[in-house]
């Protein structure tokens, strides 16, 4: 079987590279675009600049501006990226029909079937990356190889400005001297239960029998006894349609009254059902996720049968996700409300109701 | 207990008591109708627990008492006894005798007293109201009410007096009625209910002669519409209705002026080919002209263009074929009104000349 051509693109420092792009007087300094030091914000995307002082995304501001005073914060605006990432996807297009988003500054490509620079995946990568350029001014790093959680891995070896290349006969031995950490579908939390299994590396991972990751890890052991064969079959999806809609936000101050907390969540129910009419859908899935102000995350997650809305008794349903957790008891730091499992069937004929006004 | 009492004068009451009790009973009784002879009258109950509906009947020949009998057994014998046969109702020991000439059946029965009460709390508003102005108030009003909707006070009808005004609405969220009207005289409260669907669809099979004039008293929980001898009761639905004013504070197109009965057979035609289960259809409005469209996942497709009446900028909208056709058939005019949203939200469907009622269709989304 001839091997798929995937290429990863993810653009630099996306946020920041836009707002030094539109201000030059930002270019050459460290800049954070994401909440103010102030307002236990997190830092969303800082320019390379930043990133020497060690800042990163998701880093709370605050910790941010303490490892950098002199940085510039900057509110995001969310229309500019937008339209830098419209113009992107338009220059993906004229490669390959087959394009899978994975946010505003992230996607796969399938280009297998691309006959154009000779047929060299790595030779595409390089004109895709030019072009981005050429038309917004922004930089990009690109990932080659035969899937994508390889692609994924390589587009992250050479940034930024990056272009790199697994090909088919160095795809095990690569993901072999891989730390765990680095591998994409493993986070903060896995990659600690994998270090306190003894899994440090590819190598490691691959030594486990696959019923001991399934006990161990559950769905996701599946996918890592196939990754660390460097085996990835997911295809590049084009028809992708977001599978959760969310809203979360951090508190000025952190909050302990189970009445404010019900309160809260409701306000976020509110905003996340506004987004998901927004996009024409229902969910029958809500899930809520509570940091508490030890940064220790929990989520709870009720279906229900039909779809959620206003109309239903949703106070009812968040007071039984928090029963199991210690609310109430304990500071919370953040909340956020996600709603999933869409009904697709009416994603295109979605009839309007005179009481879902807000 | 007994009485002798003619077909004729039974037949009616017991059916329409009959169409109160519930097929399936949790409680044996409930599917009984309670029968009372006291004096000279004879009163028939039958009751779900959430409505009720009482029956009273004159009776020259009698003997007090009171029982409960098995409703269906007991319409069905006098239903299809010949027409005004005299029939006579006797209890003897537990069983009810019912003779006919030369028909005799004898019926189980059940101590009255193992019949529910129907709890009512104090009715402190009334108003009097002609029984022909409440049907048409229902007819244009009820086909909107929602079924099975979880928002429970949807499966209901509001019904809104406000001193001399009664207002009257029905919605399931993708379509309202409102009837607005005067009663005769002021009540000097105002105040909002909201009647359950099955008591609505009850309360409408009642009001055969229009002269009739009905006696509506409530209370925040109950309703009592007195009927000539019938007295109709039901425990309301304990909400409040949801507010639906936004919807008339919103700019708007120009009136469109549509040939009712084309309109009606145009839109049967493009929704042969609409989508099965959305009906789904396109209206492509400009100047004078309006487009319909369907078009289905086997890709079939229909349009119909009519000639209509409208000045202003092009506009596109899509319905539920279903629920416009529902409005239109429901007006008397041979002019139908649209008027529609600026920003496409909603549509308002009524006649030329102001009507008491008028009807709203909330457009999809394709």
């Amino acid at each position: 079987m001839a091997h798929r051509k995937i290429i990863h693109i993810d653009m630099d420092a996306f946020f920041a590279a836009v707002e030094q792009r539109d201000h030059p007087e930002y270019r050459n300094k460290p800049i954070i675009v994401g909440g103010k030091p102030d307002t236990r914000g997190v830092v969303a995307t800082c320019s390379y600049e930043a990133r020497k002082f060690g800042i990163h995304s998701a880093m709370s501001s605050d910790r941010a501006y303490r490892l950098c005073p002199q940085a510039i914060f900057i509110k995001p605006r969310f229309e500019a990226y937008k339209e830098a990432s419209c113009l992107i996807r338009q220059i993906f297009s004229e490669y390959t029909e087959l394009f899978e988003p994975l946010s505003l500054d992230e996607a796969y490509l399938d280009v297998s079937h691309n006959l154009s620079c000779r047929g060299s995946a790595t030779l595409i990568a390089k004109a895709i990356k030019q072009s981005i350029l050429q038309k917004t001014g922004l930089v990009a790093s690109a990932g080659i190889s035969y899937n994508k959680f390889l692609a994924k891995i390589a587009s992250d070896m050479d940034k930024p400005n990056g272009l790199y290349l697994i090909a088919p006969e160095q795809g095990e031995q690569f993901v072999k001297t891989l730390a765990v950490g680095k591998f994409h579908g493993i986070g903060k939390a896995t990659e600690k239960k994998m270090h306190a299994l003894g899994i440090k590396t590819g190598w490691d991972l691959k030594q486990q029998s696959l019923s001991f990751l399934i006990q161990n890890f559950g769905k996701a052991g599946q996918y890592f006894y196939n990754i660390s064969r460097a085996i990835d079959h997911r295809a590049v999806n084009n028809h992708r349609k977001s599978k959760s809609v969310g809203v979360e936000t951090t508190f000025q101050a952190d909050i302990k009254e189970h009445a404010e907390i019900i309160r809260q969540l409701q306000q976020l129910l509110e905003k996340a059902l506004k987004k998901l009419q927004d996009k024409g859908l229902n969910a029958k899935t809500l899930t809520i996720k509570i940091k508490y102000d030890d940064f220790v995350q929990i989520t709870r997650s009720r279906t229900l049968a039909i779809s959620i809305s206003k109309a239903i008794d949703t106070t009812s349903i968040l007071e039984n996700l928090l029963k199991n957790t210690a609310v109430g008891q304990r500071k919370v730091r953040l909340l956020g409300v996600a709603l999933s499992s869409f009904d697709n069937q009416l994603l295109n004929y979605r009839q309007m109701d005179l009481f879902d006004y807000t | 207990m007994n009485f002798i009492i003619n077909r004729e004068q039974l037949l009616i009451p017991l059916q329409q008591i009959v169409s109160v009790i519930e097929k399936r009973q949790t409680m044996l009784v409930l599917s009984n109708v309670l029968v009372t002879v006291n004096d000279n009258e004879l009163v028939l109950t039958g009751t779900d627990l959430e409505i009720q509906l009482v029956a009273k009947i004159y009776l020259q020949s009698y003997e007090s008492g009171e029982i409960t009998v098995p409703a269906r057994k007991f319409l069905d014998i006098v239903r299809l006894l010949p027409n005004e046969a005299e029939i006579k109702i006797e209890l003897k020991d537990d069983k009810v005798k019912v003779t006919s000439g030369r028909s005799r059946f004898s019926l189980s029965t059940l101590a009255a007293d193992n019949y529910p009460e129907f709890s009512e709390s104090e009715l402190d508003n009334q108003f009097l109201m002609n029984a022909g102005q409440l049907k048409k108030a229902l007819n244009k009003t009820v086909f909107c009410m929602a079924n099975q909707d979880i928002r429970y006070y949807l499966n209901g009808l509001l019904l809104h007096v406000s001193n001399s005004k009664l207002k009257m609405v029905a919605s399931d969220g993708h379509r309202l009625s409102i009837y607005e009207d005067n009663i005769g005289t002021a009540t000097g409260y105002e105040s909002r209910i909201i009647l359950p669907r099955k008591g609505v669809v009850e309360l409408s099979r009642l009001l055969e002669d229009d002269d009739t004039e009905l006696n509506i008293q409530f209370s925040s929980s109950n309703i009592r519409i007195y009927i000539k001898e019938l007295t109709f009761s039901a425990k309301l639905v304990d909400s409040k209705y949801p507010d639906f004013s936004k919807v008339f504070d919103q700019p708007f197109f120009n009136q469109i002026h549509i040939q009712r009965q084309l309109l009606k057979d145009a839109l049967t035609r493009v929704s042969i080919l609409a989508n099965e289960k959305f009906k789904g259809i396109t209206f492509d409005i400009s100047e004078d002209l309006l487009r319909l469209s369907s078009h289905n996942p086997e890709h079939d497709e229909a349009t119909e263009e009519l000639i209509i009446e409208y000045q202003g900028e092009p506009l596109t909208i899509a319905f539920n074929s279903q629920y416009v056709l529902d409005a239109v058939s429901n007006l008397d005019s041979e002019l139908a009104v649209l008027t529609i949203a600026s920003n496409a939200s909603s549509c308002f469907i009524e006649e030329p000349e102001q009507q008491l009622y008028k009807f709203i269709v909330m457009p999809m989304r394709l």
